[in-house]
């Protein structure tokens, strides 16, 4: 009984690394551009085709594509503020909603339409290999997502408190007109916010593609796991969106087996709903 | 040196401003010379901030010209106007709560130019201000208030200003504090910074003052030397209607 | 104004072409589904009412109310199974099935509608989607019930009492019956007393909240006719396709169609939707066959690019764009020169008050009559500092109080505490000798005939000059003709007569802040709260809201004035309070308070005049 416990924790906490990944950009990008980007769990799905094809033509690992990822999708993520996102900075609500819905509506389609609706995903000599101790078994390949997922987000970490850039993205999201003052220019910190952001999400997308399925709607599946986690961590704290992620992941490693596997996200949901009519602010969370 | 003899450091000539159609400030003309302290009073909604977020580029002037050290500036984006050294403190201070007292400091020298110079900058504030030192891992909302205006003073001095310009700095304060806010306005001025001074205590402002300026519903009303002003009636008539 | 304003007056003459010409286009709607021969287009009409109905319930509360649901598909998902299953089960009629369906929707509605009315619109948005998902979990997985993802199959025996008809006219008709009926529906909100409160709660919550809407009420009523409408549309579906499953009818793309189709139809407009209807289904459908065809979503990339433009550069949508030629036609059409509508401009009754004390401009007696309003020991903190403290202080009947102190005295935290925006921490507050410390939301104190305006006004943009004050006429008036008249008269008052069929958004500060004044006349009040009327205005501008603020206290109304500017408020007080730090420091005549060495020392500092 005791291994089953240590071994659903140790299932939770792999797949909530991962989800604190996708979730931190989501942080970021609402804490600084203060905009929900509803279109984030599409480039998670560009970046894990972006993976697969760049396996499946040219036999790059997926861990090493990080290196090519990680910049393209900053690259993405810095365009797209600047093209999409800047016009609707100032518009009502509505209008940035629909916005990034609709640049949702057209990544899914597009995806739809280059690639059909089939299941990619990729099998490398590591994928099925998994290390067994003391009665517990570990994925390998989630093993290695984890720690990806945990190292990246302790570089962003880093990057936010001890960089200059960092800090002025920092307290941008703090006291905007004091940035203003300070000579920092806050345009272009909306823009790397969001690119890196974007980052963050296409390095979870190549870490998830050899132990996930790519079709055209994934992003929607996890797009909405990182908004629970995003309202459960506090929609302005990194830490909270890390922590949130490694809750949510125990949640559904738990609910997954002691209810059902299909009511796990159920679960999640009814969480959700709570945490946004009890505590808004989330766990981490200021008001 | 005699006030003819200074240049000019920042010039405002018949500068409007709109808040979508209310107009906060009336063809406001002024100037700031080297060296000096000026003071800008004027009761509530009169258009002190208003003048200072204009200069900052904060808020866009409808008309009129901005210039600091001969450059026309009523078009530039507030980062560059930090970049050449015309500084805002804002009103309300407007710190990075969550941030250390150090953090705040290091992000007044954000600017390409005063960032070469940030540890001479953090030495001489800390001398300015030796219990910031004491306090420099405190998170800066958890200071009081006194504490919290000399932090935003000393972020601002770290841009390395040529210009500094200080909204209400005494706003909130105890009395005592008060009086020191306006000595070390006079301190930071002898070590060479030019200072304009927005503020409602018109004792105070008007006498560090070299010259003031009065503002009532968006115009100049009166201007002069501090001194002339400070006994002049008709400032106690644009602040109580009488 | 909307269209169907027009319509609505226009019902006196029929040879008037604003009568017949939409009548005209009624009489087509019917025609249309019998024009084609293929079933293929009887098909397009029958979806074009059926997107057209849903798009226009869901305008209820997206358009008229601003609450972005993106959960909608609940409610059309419970109309569909509750039908359904009633009739594979029980052998319910569809007919009652559709009513039951509704129902159970209605109760999930209020269920999510109550708590989740006060989250902000994006996580408001988020919230519906989420509860929609939630649906959709346990319509695929509780199978017991519902026969999971496989779905349910309604076997076909056409007959009338099964809600089951051979070919596709009847149920074309069905479709068409619930557009006309669900565009009548709005018409009436639209230009009833629910309809313009609607609008108001969306254009700006708090000023609508001291007018005497109770928002969170209307917002709901909104909800739940907009889900009713959805529900039944569901129960349709299910009867005209014979087949539902979890994944068609709670579906997140069919919520943000819903959206899509009125708000490039018109948001907030009550024809808005159904254009959007007739234009983006059969796109869609075409799209469908075409791109479709090439490859699956093809049609879906257009879709979003469509989307995106339209709300980054047309946010207005069409509804907006055909109204400006919509008059020009109607004036080119035979009989436009008749009279359209009956009854005339009868000389009305200048405007008056509720208050019995007609013209005194000199301040009442204090012995005879008792304060109308009494605060007593006021105090608020905000984290640990105290906004106001120990503020006590009384107004009496026909006085003009002025209220004034440096930045951040705790002005308006007071004002906010009287009408009911927040509640005092300790103290008492009085009003015509009952208690209202605590009232709270603001609709109840307005009701009590306390009236405030707003620092930063608050105008109802894309509301008329004439509508914002009906707005305020409608809490003391019921019917739209009487609320109108009442306007009217307000506006006659304030000197906005000939501005009022312009847009709010339209106006000068100056005509703003006369708006903002005549607005909180109209609710009748018998206490005004003024905040800083007079700021920003220019001179002569001053002078005219000075003179309108002295017509309105000869009028009886008892006034409570936040200035900043002095001489403004000097001349016009009959009294004056003064706060600095929170606490009052003087009280007196204007005179009296000019010469007050405290009021100096707050205002010039202290060594002023040492």
């Amino acid at each position: 009984m005791v291994a089953t416990l240590v071994q659903l924790i140790i299932n939770g906490l792999l797949l909530g690394g991962i989800y604190a990944l996708i979730s931190i950009g989501l942080t970021l990008i609402f804490g600084v551009v203060e905009i929900i980007n509803f279109a984030h769990g599409e480039f998670l799905m560009l970046s894990m085709y972006a993976s697969f094809w760049l396996f499946q033509l040219y036999g790059v690992d997926p861990y090493l594509s990080l290196f090519m990822v990680i910049p393209a999708f900053f690259v993405i993520g810095w365009a797209t503020q600047r093209i999409i996102i800047q016009p609707i900075i100032h518009a009502p609500p509505l209008n940035q909603i629909f916005a990034t819905v609709g640049v949702s509506m057209v990544l899914q389609n597009a995806a739809l339409f280059f690639w059909k609706a089939d299941y990619r995903t990729v099998r490398t000599a590591y994928s099925t290999l998994s290390l067994k101790t003391g009665g517990l078994m570990i994925s390998f390949p989630r093993l290695v997502a984890f720690v990806l997922a945990l190292l990246i987000i302790a570089a962003l970490l880093i990057f936010l408190k001890q960089t200059y850039t960092g800090k002025a993205i920092r307290a941008l999201a703090q006291e905007k007109r004091a940035a203003m003052l300070m000579g920092i220019d806050i345009y272009r910190m909306y823009r790397i916010a969001f690119g890196i952001g974007i980052a963050c999400v296409g390095a979870a997308g190549a870490i998830l593609i050899p132990i996930y399925y790519a079709f055209p709607t994934v992003g929607a599946l996890f797009v909405l796991i990182a908004f629970v986690v995003v309202i459960l961590g506090g929609y302005n704290s990194l830490v909270g969106a890390l922590i949130g992620g490694l809750i949510i992941g125990l949640v559904e490693a738990f609910s997954g087996f002691f209810l059902s596997p299909h009511l796990k996200e159920a679960v999640y949901f009814v969480i959700f709903i709570f945490i946004l009519l009890l505590r808004p602010v989330g766990l981490f969370g200021r008001a | 040196m005699p006030t003819w003899g200074r240049s000019t450091l920042l010039n405002l000539d018949t500068i409007s401003t709109y808040y979508g159609d209310v107009q906060a400030l009336r063809k406001v003309s002024l100037h700031v010379k080297e060296g000096q302290i000026v003071s800008i009073v004027g009761s509530n909604g009169a258009g002190k901030s208003t003048t200072l977020n204009t200069i900052s580029g904060v808020v866009q002037c409808s008309s009129g010209t901005i210039e600091f050290l001969g450059k026309r500036i009523e078009n530039l984006p507030p980062h560059q106007i930090v970049e050449m050294g015309l500084v805002q403190i804002p009103e309300a201070r407007l710190l990075f709560p969550y941030m250390t007292v150090l953090e705040n400091l290091e992000l007044g020298s954000f600017a390409s130019r005063a960032r070469k110079e940030t540890k001479e900058s953090l030495e001489s504030v800390f001398e300015l201000f030796p219990i910031l030192r004491d306090r420099k891992n405190q998170l800066a909302g958890t200071l009081s208030g006194g504490e919290q205006q000399m932090l935003a003073i000393a972020r601002g001095l770290m841009a390395k200003p040529q210009l500094l310009m200080l909204d209400e700095p005494s706003l909130g304060l105890a009395p005592l504090l008060v009086k020191q806010v306006f000595e070390t306005v006079k301190r930071i001025n002898a070590q060479g910074i030019t200072v304009l001074l927005v503020e409602q205590n018109v004792f105070h402002s008007l006498s560090v003052a070299d010259e003031a300026f009065v503002l009532e519903n968006g115009s100049v009303v009166l201007g002069g030397p501090g001194k002339e002003v400070l006994d002049n009636p008709q400032v106690r008539e644009a602040y109580l209607g009488i | 104004m909307d269209m169907s304003l027009n319509v609505m007056k226009s019902s006196w003459n029929p040879f008037h072409p604003r009568f017949y010409f939409p009548l005209a286009l009624v009489v087509f709607l019917f025609i249309l589904p019998i024009l084609p021969q293929k079933t293929y287009y009887q098909d397009l009409i029958l979806m074009i009412f059926f997107w057209g109905t849903l798009a226009a319930a869901w305008n209820l509360v997206g358009g008229f109310a601003g609450q972005i649901s993106l959960g909608h598909t609940a409610f059309f998902g419970i109309g569909a199974y509750t039908s359904t299953l009633l009739w594979l089960e029980f052998g319910l009629s569809p007919w009652l099935g559709m009513f039951a369906g509704a129902g159970l929707a209605i109760l999930v509605a209020i269920g999510i509608g109550v708590p989740c009315f006060r989250l902000r619109s994006h996580f408001f948005a988020l919230a519906t989607i989420a509860f929609a998902e939630v649906l959709r979990y346990v319509a695929s997985y509780w199978r017991g019930l519902t026969q999971g993802g496989v779905g349910l199959l309604i076997p076909f025996r056409p007959a009338l009492g099964s809600f089951m008809f051979h070919g596709k006219l009847p149920y074309a008709y069905i479709a068409l019956g619930l557009m006309l009926l669900i565009i009548l529906v709005s018409a009436i909100i639209r230009n009833s007393r629910f309809g313009f409160y609607l609008v108001s709660l969306r254009e700006d919550q708090d000023a609508a909240e001291t007018l005497g809407v109770n928002t969170s009420r209307c917002k709901l009523i909104a909800l739940i006719i907009s889900v009713f409408f959805t529900a039944v549309v569901g129960t349709f579906y299910a009867q005209y396709l014979l087949f539902i499953d979890p994944d068609s009818v709670f579906s997140l793309p069919f919520s943000i169609e819903l959206a899509l189709l009125t708000i490039i139809g018109g948001l907030g407009t009550v024809i808005g939707p159904i254009i959007g209807s007739f234009i983006l289904t059969p796109l869609d459908v075409l799209l469908r066959g075409w791109l479709g065809g090439i490859s699956a979503g093809l049609n879906f990339i257009v879709y979003g690019i469509v989307l995106v433009v339209a709300v980054i550069y047309f946010p207005r949508g069409i509804a907006g764009w055909l109204k400006t030629w919509y008059e020009p036609l109607l004036n080119r059409l035979p009989g436009s020169k008749l009279a359209f509508a009956p009854g005339g401009t009868a000389s009305s009754p200048p405007y008056t008050t509720r208050a019995t004390n007609p013209g005194n401009p000199d301040p009442p007696d204090e012995q005879i009559t008792a304060p109308l309003f009494k605060a007593q020991s006021l105090t608020k903190y905000f984290g640990g500092l105290a906004a106001v403290k120990d503020v006590s202080f009384e107004i009496n009947q026909g006085e003009i109080l002025g209220l004034i102190g440096p930045n951040g005295a705790g002005k308006t935290t007071i004002f906010n505490a009287i009408t009911g925006f927040l509640s005092p921490d300790s103290g008492r507050i009085e009003f015509r000798g009952k208690e209202i410390t605590d009232l709270k939301p603001p609709h109840k104190v307005c009701l009590t005939h306390i009236g405030r305006t707003f620092q930063l006004v608050k105008p109802f943009n894309n509301m008329t000059v004439l509508e914002n004050v009906m707005v305020g006429t409608f809490s003391r008036v019921r019917g739209a003709k009487g609320a109108r008249e009442e306007a009217i008269k307000v506006l006659d008052f304030i000197g906005l007569l000939k501005q009022r069929d312009s847009l709010a958004s339209s106006l000068t500060i100056a005509d703003r802040k006369r708006l903002e004044l005549g607005r909180a006349l109209a609710t009748k009040p018998e206490l005004l709260l003024l905040d800083e009327v007079v700021a920003g205005l220019n001179p002569r501008e001053t002078e005219e809201i000075i003179k309108i603020i002295r017509a309105i206290s000869q009028q009886g109304i008892t006034l409570f004035i936040i200035e900043h500017v002095m001489k403004a408020i000097m001349t016009l007080s009959h009294r004056i309070i003064v706060l600095h730090h929170g606490e009052m420091i003087a009280e007196g005549t204007p005179e009296e308070i000019s010469r007050d060495k405290r009021v100096i020392d707050a205002y010039l500092g202290e060594e002023y005049l040492a």
